[in-house]
């Protein structure tokens, strides 16, 4: 007996429950590819700055999405997915970070020669932007956990000091008090290693 | 006014300075996404684990009735009964364990000395010097020394009947005795 037969024949018979379900299942299916589409590369920015490195940012974009996807449920819920979205990749990138010491790919003058924009620059500038990008982050990772996180948000143009406060869960007078504490402090690295030179 | 340019320089300073790392922060934060992102994302999603489907009953089977659970509710009781049950009858007890009845001791019961005596620890007191006389009448052999025996009263002989089964008479054993002694004389 086929399984059409089956159904026909009554003793399978496929309940509505189950057809809305499916349904239901599809619709979520549907709507997180959309969240990809339209966040994916946002969330890729965010997980890149902070690990420097593009298959494990990619790594972490998957995760988020994996994690939106068995929490679809609560997806209409949610009232800035934007937001809720990078706070998901903040938290998988920062794990990641914290798990793996190992030092982001980056800090290589090469690699950021590389990888960061160079249009209409000669080889040479080209090397000295990288070496100076090179020194600007690792005086970055130098900065302490805190003021280093506001100041990685703040790079992206799209987040707004309320919208940091948010993905960080403090409040924006502290994301302020920090930007400002990060940026002394980033200063004082900087002027600290061109003295030395 | 020198301080408050100072401030303002202070503040301002830091911001020229820091320009630079957040210039090298927003190029890394402005970086495009590679190309096809979306797609390995999708895909990847797709061939994530799904959550598991409940199995459900026919149609025809589906117990919609309450009674219908409550005759599946027990019938399930019923099977684990009848289980442990078979268990039970299966299984042999294990046979009793002898015991040695003991004898009393006693009439009255409980435990018994068995004619065992306390002996008292005592300290061992002065050892007394025995004299020497008595040591050397030990050594020698005793003499033998006259029995005084006193005259015996003399009694009428009475007659006392044999019992059967140990032939010997009820009569006291001082009157038993006495004929002993007159013989001996």
């Amino acid at each position: 007996m086929s399984t059409s037969q089956a159904i026909y024949a009554g003793w399978m018979e496929i309940p509505n429950s189950t057809v809305n379900d499916l349904a239901r299942t599809h619709a979520e299916e549907v709507a997180v590819a959309a969240l990809v589409t339209q966040y994916g590369g946002a969330l890729y920015r965010v997980a890149y700055s902070v690990l420097r490195n593009p298959s494990d940012a990619e790594d972490a974009v998957q995760e988020a999405f994996l994690r939106v996807l068995r929490h679809r449920d609560t997806l209409d819920e949610v009232r800035d997915q934007r937001v809720w979205l990078i706070r998901i990749v903040w938290n998988i990138v920062l794990d990641r970070k914290r798990r793996s010491k190992t030092r982001p790919e980056t800090d290589d003058v090469a690699e950021l020669a590389r990888v960061l924009p160079s249009s209409g620059l000669s080889a040479e500038q080209i090397a000295s932007a990288a070496q100076h990008h090179a020194h600007v982050l690792a005086c970055v990772e130098k900065l302490p956990a805190k003021e280093r996180e506001v100041l990685q948000l703040s790079a992206f143009e799209e987040l707004s000091s309320v919208e940091i406060s948010q993905v960080l869960g403090i409040t924006e007078s502290s994301v302020r008090s920090r930007l400002f504490r990060a940026r002394n402090l980033i200063a004082d690295l900087l002027n600290h290693a061109r003295t030395l030179k | 006014m020198s301080s408050t340019s100072h401030n303002s320089n202070s503040r301002i300073a830091p911001n020229l300075t820091s320009g630079s790392a957040e210039e090298t922060l927003q190029l890394i934060a402005r970086l495009p996404a590679p190309e096809g992102l979306e797609d390995r994302v999708n895909a990847g999603l797709k061939s994530a684990p799904r959550r598991g489907r409940v199995l459900q009953w026919p149609a025809s089977l589906r117990p919609t009735a309450s009674w219908m659970r409550g005759a599946a509710a027990a019938a399930v009781v019923f099977v684990v009964a009848g289980g442990g049950w078979g268990i039970y009858m299966r299984v042999q007890p294990s046979q009793p364990a002898r015991v040695i009845v003991m004898p009393h001791a006693g009439a009255g019961g409980g435990f018994s000395s068995a004619g065992a005596m306390r002996t008292p620890q005592t300290l061992n007191g002065p050892l007394v010097a025995e004299p020497v006389t008595e040591q050397i009448d030990a050594a020698q052999p005793a003499k033998a020394q006259p029995v005084q025996i006193k005259p015996l009263k003399k009694v009428p002989a009475k007659v006392v009947p044999l019992t059967r089964a140990s032939g010997k008479s009820h009569v006291n054993n001082k009157t038993a005795a006495q004929p002993a002694v007159s013989v001996a004389k």
